[in-house]
């Protein structure tokens, strides 16, 4: 099996960036994978419109859980103007960089969605 | 002689390869596969008989509407209804809804009880939450018991609520739990109740008879049962029906159309406005000719014997739990199961990278999977073509699943 390749099983079996984040400083908001029910929360530090510090929790698939954990080590030191500037392919390709088949794309894409999310409705970029 | 394996001959699609390896088709609970004389039949239709029906006095759409009559003729023989009581709607959640808004919106009020059940599809639930919410009444659900079976013993106590509406599945498309329906229909009446069954997972399945059954509605999809996609029934008792005010409004429907408003056909052109799905419908009469020369009963040994079949392997495969009860012989279907350790859809994947087609996630039922404690679950689902040796591969396959996850 091509998809489950060693570096998508390491980031599946030791998740990077795991846990949640406190803070008046901290944006957050979660979304759901529709077709399982899985669901994806992330947290992001901001210093001046800069992510400082990433955290994750949430329940996957092997996919949801390499994408999360990749995502998170890629955003850390990116700036919010930089990430909601990218389109959600351009941000996969950047920030995950694998690829999946097409039934297996909304599991791939979920933390995408969720960073998405979070930057409709803040104010800090 | 019923033999899968000169059945599949039937069935075009099974000849395909997926990943260079032979297509292992077990998600017929999803779609069925469709033979040959079907897809024929809904081309001969186009090719040959194509034209609007009940309109125009012309020969051409005189014989379109004679298609479209006949269909329904082997519809009511097929399921023991007559004629007027067919309506052909798009699919079993197009007839649920048509129930639903029609009959639900003019007969529930506040405070009146709707019952229906934890193991539903969606289609089966979310249209009777919808109408509860607008008319006020309660949505009730009854519970399973730790086999998979419905707890008889609380749905008598919800009985007491005197319900207006019960509606249940025939047979799980989660747990294959066929439900006792004749005996559940006669409580319920005895309740006051009316009685719309699910039968999307039932009629492909075994021999369904509704005047046996003695319920009020019964609704199926024809593309779970051989038959095309975008062709479904509602049956509806005649009394009932005629009754109820139409669900979708237009041409086809109405009797007299003044300026300011409109008397409405006879059954069962009252609830099929607009143009039918002709060709549907005839192909949908073509999968129950397959399916009678089949014969239905031969249709349920089969199904019970793959069930048994994969309940037997499965069981044996370490980290597997299956759902529903372990006895073929009120089962049908479907077996779905959790792979303790790995996601559903991980193994679903692994799984079709051997070619082996299976249906991965909550199938439609989340507030199931939920009393469950799980989120997803695989299913494999069969229909007159699986073959034992479509089980072996899939169980086959599951092997991988330890190779690549170590689990
Ligand atoms: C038990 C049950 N009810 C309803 C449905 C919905 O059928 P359709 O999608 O054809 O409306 C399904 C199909 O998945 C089903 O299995």
């Amino acid at each position: 099996m091509d998809l489950y390749r060693e570096e998508v099983m390491d980031h599946y079996e030791h998740p990077r960036n795991q846990g949640e984040l406190v803070g008046d400083d901290v944006i957050y908001d979660h979304e759901v994978n529709a077709s399982c029910g899985d669901s994806v929360q992330f947290y992001l530090r901001i210093v001046n419109g800069k992510i400082v510090e990433v955290k994750w929790t949430g329940v996957g698939c092997a996919i949801t859980t390499a994408s999360a954990s990749k995502l998170s080590e890629y955003l850390q030191g990116q700036t919010l103007r930089e990430i909601k500037d990218m389109s959600e392919e351009e941000l996969a390709q950047k920030g995950i960089g694998f690829e999946v088949n097409p039934g297996r794309i909304k599991c791939l894409m979920l933390p995408i969605k969720v960073v998405k999310k979070i930057l409709t409705h803040t104010s800090k970029i | 002689m019923f033999d899968p394996n000169v059945i599949r001959k039937d069935f075009p699609i099974l000849s395909k390869l997926i990943n260079d390896k032979k297509l292992v088709y077990l998600d017929s609970g999803a779609t069925s596969q469709k033979p040959s004389q079907v897809i024929e039949a809904e081309s001969n239709f186009y090719q040959k008989f194509n034209a609007n029906v009940h309109r125009g006095a012309h020969a051409l759409g005189d014989e379109a509407t004679q298609m479209l009559e006949s269909a329904r003729q082997s519809v009511a023989r097929f399921i023991g209804g007559k004629e007027k009581e067919i309506i052909f709607v798009r699919n079993t959640t197009e007839a649920i809804n048509l129930v639903a808004y029609s009959w639900g919106m003019d007969n529930l009020k506040s405070g009146d009880v709707v019952i229906s059940t934890i193991m539903e599809h969606h289609g089966n639930m979310v249209p009777w939450q919808q109408v509860c919410k607008k008319t006020g009444a309660k949505l009730e659900l009854i519970k399973i018991d730790s086999e998979g079976k419905l707890d008889q013993s609380y749905f008598k106590e919800k009985l007491k609520l005197k319900p207006k509406l019960v509606a249940f599945t025939h047979v799980s498309n989660t747990l294959g739990t066929i439900n006792p329906v004749k005996e559940m229909t006669k409580l319920a009446h005895k309740a006051g109740a009316l009685v719309l069954i699910d039968g999307a997972q039932a009629v492909p399945h075994m021999k369904v008879n509704v005047t046996e059954i003695e319920c009020d509605f019964y609704v199926f999809s024809g593309h779970k049962m051989l038959g095309p996609m975008g062709i479904g029934v509602l049956w509806g008792r005649q009394e009932i029906l005629e009754k109820m005010s139409p669900f979708i409004t237009g041409g086809g429907m109405i009797n007299e159309v003044f300026e300011d408003h409109a008397t409405w056909a006879e059954l069962p052109d009252k609830f099929e406005a607009g143009t039918p799905n002709v060709a549907g419908a005839v192909g949908l009469a073509s999968a129950i000719e397959y399916l009678e020369k089949l014969g239905m009963e031969n249709v349920r040994k089969h199904d019970m014997e793959i069930v048994g079949y994969t309940l037997d392997k499965l069981c044996k495969v370490r980290n597997l739990a299956v759902l529903g009860p372990k006895d073929a012989d009120i089962r049908s279907g479907s077996v779905a199961f959790e792979y303790k350790g790995v996601h559903a859809h991980d193994v679903a994947t692994i799984l079709d990278s051997e070619g082996v087609a299976v249906r991965s996630g909550h199938h439609c039922t989340m507030p199931l999977h939920k009393s469950l404690g799980l989120s997803a679950s695989i299913r494999a689902s069969f229909n007159v073509y699986t073959t034992k040796s479509d089980i072996d591969s899939l169980v086959k396959a599951i092997g991988k699943v330890k190779q690549v996850f170590g689990k």
